[in-house]
């Protein structure tokens, strides 16, 4: 091939970056490149304005994120106000449990600044995973470790101080 | 049609011989008897011709004689294909009313038979099974009544030449005639196992093939291919058998009638040269003898397509000799009007091994009233839903509405009172409107066409907005393209608001769509569109031609541009078929894709030639295919590939480029694009953006759909666009639209129809939280009083309302009241809310 063929498409396109972040994400980083590539392949990029949600509480969760640039505020709705839970950056994958089933949002998340992120629902993740019945074991693989890490950490950290909250402990043990 | 009180399947095959077709046999049978004459007539002038006008050496005889042989040839054969013409327009007649009758027969078939019944099988009753029959009913009075009719002419006629010869000579027929049945008898065992093999057969091909993800899952190629060659090595054996046996009846058959002409010779020799016959019916005989040839080929071919037609005819009705539940249409009288009171009396269901899907099920409702039955998946709440509909047959005990017991009710009497959503809903091909209007239409006019009682535009946009599905229709709407016939003054109108739009919301939406600009690279179009920046006004120029179209491709060739789209058209193929190469053709997979799902398989094959040849070595064609594919890209839904930005100015160069030559060359090939003038090769939606939508996702769509519908409004236009969204084509099973969308369509459907007593069965299961609250919603502020609602439900938060909730379990009705009463009770209900 010529110099000019070489120049015509980019080496580097949105759908090989897709794939690079995929493999970098927990949830998918199990399963085998022929699953991958559609996933990378099917998932949009979705820009949020300051201000506006990603997501928002009660609504249904229908899609999994993860941020590529900016941040987003995770918060809670209560009687008194709005709570602020933490703060969502450039890397995080969010919402992976609800391309497994249905859920409804516990949390709305706000874009803090200009956020770019990769966006995948459930509907193209349940019917690529049909194709590939015999993947489904490593997403839950992949779910059941990040549920037990997830509370492993929060155990340490707690340092068996958590007073009230003790009776609800053991998520793990669902 | 007079013959609709007896079912197909109890009809004989000869039922259908007359019936309806009496003219056609009648003028059938005028035309036979002239040919019978017209075939006897030449044996006679034969004979007179050699002994008076030869013998006498007369040529005036010998021309008179000739004159009427040839208009005997002549007549004959109009005749014969007046006859052939006649009969074919009778088969196809009764094959068209026996696919009909029998496909009316099949629709109103109880549920269990389809249980155990693969579609292939009804399929291929209805395509190729019937072909035979009817094939026999087209012939079945002219050709036993013509052949037979000659056969005797022709002997009448021997035996009065010379009685000796004439016994001799035919005495062929009837060794022939015994021996015949007995080898087709066997033919016919032989069809009969064919016919049941094939049907075997197509069940097992629709199987697998609605098994696929199951056999790729599995891998399970080879299994499938070994059950597969079985079947198709007894097929193979069965066909063969039942070949030789057709055959074998058909040599015998050649053997006999081969047998006449020697016994004439021997016998009629030996007369002729002791004086006891004239050399002129010698020849008349043997002519005789060869003329006798085809009328008892074609009735043996006739008995042969009989016992055919017999077996088969036969073998398909004994297979759908099923009884339906309940009668279609009620006999002497109206469709009943009933009260929607629901009375559930000892219901009991069972399977036909036994198990009680349902147990002594007892409820009641007013007129009305409104229930919600709960409980665990398997509790037997779908099953009860569907015996208050119809769709079961209970075993033991009652349903009544209006006191009326529902197994005795015809089915239009239940159509008329009940509207039913399924679980999963079936969307038919066709447009959104035709989808909408399915349930009313079954009530209106059994055969869909009367229009009498439809609800109107108006009525129908209600419901779209109750539902929650006048957006989507909207959206629909703003999808489409226009065509300049016929949309004149809506094309101006939207002018207008695009001016409106642009002074508005041209910067607030700017993230969301791409504007039309001369001078920029527009990533959310197609190479084509970049390249032409205008809309076709000939066909010629449009862009599934554009690929083919001579001056175009000159011009990418004179600018050096066909290379280079070319290899973009190899690597967005390579990529593509890398990613989707396995995929079943669902949207999903395919909507961001520059090669639909039937186009792939093809750039497969091109692929298969550029591992063993250069581009510039492919056949036409495939470089062609390569070509559109480039022109088709749109890096900003085609994401598999990117596009350099130095590729994009070397194209924005080229269209300037374009432009001008085409101004000169063919200045009203192209209209470009401009602010002030319609495209009609673009949707209403971008015609309004002047632009095209950057994102599809919900966010950006609703965003987008606020604020044009507000504009619509403004301009009075919101309802004529809902209408043109009505037309959109849903395809097949509906597949072009979301889950939601279509379970919403199949509530609007049954909405329309405003039926006295609606069942639900987890109706709104596929749809969110805020879609469900709004059905549920409705359904207290407009139905509750007015129609009996059965639902069942599977959130629980939604039943909060209900008259009455009765929660089931093992096909047992284990509570029963008021929800508040339930929940005080903390019973079964309670825990299950609690579960929750």
């Amino acid at each position: 091939m010529s110099s000019l063929d070489e120049s015509s498409l980019t080496p580097s396109c949105e759908y090989q970056e897709n794939l690079d972040i995929l493999r970098q994400t927990y949830f998918f980083s199990g399963l085998p490149l022929e699953s991958l590539k559609i996933f990378a392949y099917l998932c949009t990029r979705e820009k949020f304005r300051s201000g506006e949600f990603l997501f928002r509480q009660g609504d249904d969760g229908n899609d999994a994120f993860r941020l590529i640039t900016g941040k987003a505020q995770l918060e809670r709705a209560v009687d008194a106000g709005t709570r602020e839970v933490r703060i969502i950056g450039a890397g995080e994958f969010i919402g992976g449990l609800a391309l497994l089933g249905e859920t409804r949002r516990l949390y709305s998340l706000r874009a803090l600044e200009e956020t770019v992120c990769l966006v995948l629902c459930r509907e193209k993740f349940s019917k690529t995973l049909q194709q590939f019945p015999g993947q489904m074991p490593r997403i839950f693989t992949a779910v059941v470790g990040a549920i037990s890490g997830w509370e492993e950490r929060f155990l340490e950290e707690l340092s068996g101080d958590c007073g009230k909250c003790l009776p609800k402990l053991g998520v793990s043990l669902l | 049609m007079g013959n609709v009180k007896r079912p197909i399947v109890k009809r004989s095959l000869f039922s259908w011989v007359f019936d309806g077709n009496l003219r056609w046999q009648v003028l059938l049978l005028a035309i036979i008897g002239v040919t019978v004459f017209t075939r006897v007539l030449p044996l006679e002038m034969q004979k007179r011709i050699v002994n008076q006008a030869i013998s006498l050496r007369k040529l005036d005889l010998l021309l008179v004689y000739c004159g009427y042989y040839l208009a005997a040839v002549v007549i004959s054969s109009a005749c014969k294909y007046l006859i052939n013409a006649l009969e074919t327009h009778i088969s196809q007649n009764v094959l068209a009313r026996m696919r009909t009758a029998l496909y009316e027969h099949v629709l109103s078939l109880p549920l269990s038979f389809f249980r155990n019944t693969q579609p292939g099988t009804v399929v291929n009753a209805i395509v190729n099974e019937l072909t035979v029959p009817s094939a026999f009913v087209g012939s079945a009075m002219s050709s036993p009544v013509s052949n037979i009719l000659t056969l005797l002419a022709f002997a009448v006629y021997l035996l009065w030449l010379n009685p000796l010869l004439a016994v001799v000579s035919l005495s062929a027929y009837p060794a022939a005639m015994i021996l015949l049945p007995l080898l087709q008898r066997r033919a016919n065992a032989a069809n009969q196992q064919r016919v049941d093999l094939s049907r075997t057969f197509s069940g097992r091909i629709a199987e697998s093939i609605g098994g696929i993800h199951e056999i790729h899952g599995n891998g399970a190629y080879r299994l499938e291919i070994n059950k597969f060659d079985r079947l198709v090595e007894k097929l193979r054996k069965v066909r063969v058998v039942w070949s030789l046996y057709r055959f074998a009846v058909k040599s015998t058959n050649n053997f006999f009638t081969s047998l006449g002409p020697f016994l004439v010779f021997i016998l009629g020799g030996y007369l002729t040269i002791k004086g006891q016959l004239e050399l002129g019916s010698l020849v008349a005989f043997l002519s005789a003898q060869e003329k006798l040839y085809d009328p008892w080929k074609e009735l043996i071919e006739f008995y042969q397509v009989f016992q055919d037609g017999k077996v088969t005819y036969q073998r398909t009705m004994e297979f759908f000799d099923v009884e339906p539940d309940v009668a279609l249409v009620p006999e002497g009288r109206k469709p009943f009007e009933l009260e929607p009171s629901l009375e559930v009396k000892d219901l009991t269901f069972r399977t036909d091994g036994g198990i009680h899907l349902l147990d002594n099920i007892n409820l009641s409702l007013k007129p009305g009233e409104h229930l919600a039955l709960v409980g665990f998946s398997g509790s037997g709440k779908s099953t009860l839903a569907l015996c208050i509909g119809q769709l079961y047959k209970y075993s033991d005990g009652q349903v009544l509405i209006g006191g009326q017991e529902v197994s005795q009710l015809t089915k239009q009497d239940v159509v008329v009172n009940v509207g039913l959503v399924a679980q999963s809903p079936f969307i038919f091909e066709g447009s959104i409107a035709e989808n909408l209007l399915y349930a009313c239409e079954a009530v209106a006019g059994n055969d869909g066409r009367s229009g009498n009682g439809l609800p109107t535009l108006d009525d129908i946009i209600a419901v779209l907005h109750q539902i929650g599905l006048f957006a989507d229709v909207l959206r629909f709407g703003l999808n489409a393209l226009l065509t300049p016939d016929r949309h004149q003054e809506l094309v101006k109108a939207i002018i207008r608001v695009r001016r409106k739009f642009q002074d508005r919301y041209g910067e607030k939406l700017s993230d969301y769509v791409e504007f039309f600009d001369e001078n920029a690279y527009l990533s959310y179009s197609t190479i084509a569109e970049n390249l032409t920046f205008g809309a076709a006004n000939r066909e010629e120029f449009s862009p599934v031609r554009l690929s083919r179209n001579d001056y175009f491709t000159k011009f990418l060739g004179d600018e050096d541009l066909l290379r280079l789209l070319i290899n973009i058209g190899v690597q967005l193929a390579r990529q593509t078929v890398d990613i989707l190469g396995n995929l079943p053709p669902d949207n999903v997979f395919f909507e961001q894709s520059p090669m639909s799902a039937e186009e792939l398989p093809a750039y497969r094959q091109v692929l298969e030639q550029l591992r063993r040849r250069q581009t510039r070595e492919l056949a036409s064609n495939d470089y062609l295919r390569l070509l559109d594919l480039a022109l088709r890209f749109t890096p900003g839904i085609h994401k598999m590939v990117g596009m350099g930005e130095d590729l994009q100015k070397l194209l924005l160069e080229k269209r300037a480029r374009f432009r001008a030559n085409i101004s000169r060359d063919l200045p009203d090939a192209f209209s470009f694009y401009s602010s002030h003038e319609y495209i009609y090769s673009q949707t209403i939606l971008n015609n309004i953006f002047f632009g095209k939508t950057k994102s599809a996702s919900p966010q950006a769509q609703e965003v987008i759909t606020q604020n044009i519908i507000q504009l619509l409004i403004e301009r009075d236009l919101l309802e004529t666009i809902v209408e043109i969204g009505m037309h959109y084509n849903v395809g097949t099973n509906g597949d072009k639209l979301s889950g939601g969308q279509r379970q919403k369509l199949a509530i609007a459907r049954v909405f329309l129809k405003a039926p006295k007593l609606l069942i639900m069965d987890e109706a709104t299961s596929a749809l969110d939280n805020k879609s469900q609250a709004r059905i549920q919603n409705l359904l207290e502020t407009r139905w509750k009083r007015k129609s009996t609602l059965v639902a069942v439900v599977h959130r629980l938060d939604t039943i909060r309302n209900f008259d009455q909730v009765a929660v089931m379990k093992a096909g047992k009705i284990i509570e029963k009241g008021g929800y508040d009463e339930l929940i005080a009770r903390k019973g079964a209900l309670y825990e299950l809310v609690g579960r929750k």
